[in-house]
């Protein structure tokens, strides 16, 4: 009985709520896919809104192509770590391709992006002489890291440089290494940090840049290179990390630096050394989905417009939206019931979208998470805006 | 309603007219008030309350103390104890 008493609390939420929407938005099976933005759910076609499909890859040629070449000539398994076993040419060549294209030197491909940002950060800072800044946001797996590096873990205000900067100006002066973890887009609200300011303060304090380009990498940028591209601080950054699973479209996940001393972290990063490197197939397709990223810009305009087409149709129905229009589309709500309730009315009215509810949503907020995919198409799209049109009717009439 | 033990101590009332906002059900606060299992709060939230408090003494409050302390006197203590480190 002792395990599990500590999740009797929130299983009881849990279970009253799935009970009154019906449905359970945390274990939804796409029981057969139909491309980049369909499914089947409970016998009914279902547009996915709520993947992170940015340039909607999922099902491009090429990937699929080098992916079933991949497991012809490489095979469906590498059995074993990077460190051991189970690094191939493949693994070594996208190093060099996400190198090249981001315009670093160096860059280590892992099994995960979360396990990127957990093998960067645990390895790079150690208690009790290093500390961590992180942004209040980041991600799950920024906190992680953290967790394992065991160092200090300071948080900054959510895209704030001058809270940065009074919490550089506080530490101690027998502090040696300083890391500042952020990210480019925010996956919940979709809201952009002010990257170039957050490196600036950074440095000011002689403290390294860790930047996630998670949600943005191919998606910002006249090149697709993220928001340190757009902000024209890509050089700047200290430590680049990404992955293979939202714009490119497979599972992986890198860490890319000028610092040659990134090499270290092979033979001293226990995420990188005591995991399954990513399959040939992963591999494969992550590395045809870059060429493909790099050879055509405009399914990153057609993206951007599928945004717009969203946001600005939200913005006239009304919708409490949590950020500036970018493929992220978040919707705030009054509470966990009526997004839940929400939620389920969208899969009713044929649409996928992620729901996120406190704990561990910012300011406690109850959202519904939309994100845009460049492989929606126009149809698609009107399936979604009808959705949340009859949505938006529906709230109003509740609370008139 | 909720009421607040009667305490002289700055930090405490500090902290509690913090939690006040979030204390939905009302409990009386002390120092042995548990912030999540008592209070029931969100352990975001608790984290975001603490960077009211750092702006407040202009202190820097790390994560691994938060997760360390459970009551509100674990809290004064901590902040207190880190008061007089960053003084
Ligand atoms: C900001 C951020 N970093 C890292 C990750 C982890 O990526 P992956 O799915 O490759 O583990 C995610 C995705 O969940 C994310 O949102």
């Amino acid at each position: 009985m002792g395990l599990f008493e500590k999740f009797r609390a929130t299983a009881v939420t849990y279970e009253a709520l799935k009970e009154s929407a019906g449905r359970d938005p945390f274990g939804v099976s796409m029981d057969e896919m139909k491309g980049p933005t369909r499914a089947m759910v409970e016998g009914k076609e279902i547009v996915l809104a709520g993947t992170n499909n940015y340039l909607g890859l999922t099902y491009d040629k090429d990937a699929v192509d080098a992916a079933k070449d991949a497991v012809v000539a490489s095979g469906t398994g590498t059995t074993g770590s990077r460190f051991a076993n189970g690094t191939y040419a493949g693994h070594r060549n996208l190093e060099h391709e996400l190198a090249e294209f981001l315009g670093y030197k160096h860059c280590m491909v892992f099994s995960t992006g979360y396990q990127a940002n957990l093998g960067a950060i645990s390895a790079l800072v150690q208690p009790p002489e290093d500390v961590i800044l992180i942004d209040a946001d980041c991600h799950a797996c920024i906190y992680d890291g953290c967790q394992l590096s065991g160092a200090e873990t300071i948080r900054f205000r959510h895209n704030d440089p001058e809270s940065l900067d009074k919490r550089l100006s506080r530490l101690r002066p027998d502090i040696k290494g300083k890391l500042v973890c952020f990210e480019g887009m925010y996956s919940m609200f979709g809201d952009v940090a002010p990257v170039k300011e957050l490196v600036e303060v950074a440095h000011k304090h002689g403290a390294y840049a860790l930047l996630d380009e998670a949600h943005s990498f191919g998606v910002f940028g006249d090149n697709g290179r993220g928001v340190c591209e757009r902000d024209g601080v890509l050089d700047a950054v200290d430590f680049y990390t990404g992955t293979f699973s939202k714009s490119l479209a497979s599972i992986g996940g890198f860490v890319a630096s000028n610092h040659p001393e990134l090499e270290y972290l092979r033979f001293s990063s226990r995420p990188y050394m005591f995991t399954a490197s990513p399959s040939p197939a992963n591999v494969a397709a992550a590395s045809a989905a870059l060429a493909r990223l790099k050879g055509d810009q405009s399914m990153r305009k057609q993206l951007w417009e599928n945004a717009h087409r969203v946001y600005s149709a939200f913005q006239q129905l009304g919708f409490d939206l949590c950020a500036p229009e970018s493929p992220v589309i978040a919707v705030k709500l009054d509470n966990r019931e009526q997004a839940f309730l929400a939620w389920n009315f969208l899969m009713e009215n044929g649409v996928y979208v992620n729901l996120a509810i406190p704990p561990g949503t910012p300011n406690a907020t109850s959202i519904l998470r939309l994100s845009v995919s460049a492989a929606h198409t126009a149809d698609d799209l009107d399936i979604v805006v009808g959705a949340y049109t009859a949505l938006s009717e529906q709230l109003n009439a509740a609370a008139t | 309603m909720s009421g607040i033990r009667q305490d002289d101590d700055l930090v405490f009332r500090k902290i509690c007219s913090l939690i006040e906002p979030l204390n939905e059900k009302g409990v009386e606060l002390s120092r042995e008030t548990d912030l999540i299992a008592d209070l029931e709060i969100d352990s975001v939230a608790v984290l975001d309350m603490v960077m009211d408090i750092e702006d407040f003494y202009d202190i820097s409050i790390p994560v691994n103390t938060i997760s360390e302390t459970k009551t509100i006197g674990e809290l004064v203590d901590a902040i207190h104890e880190i008061k007089k480190e960053q003084a």
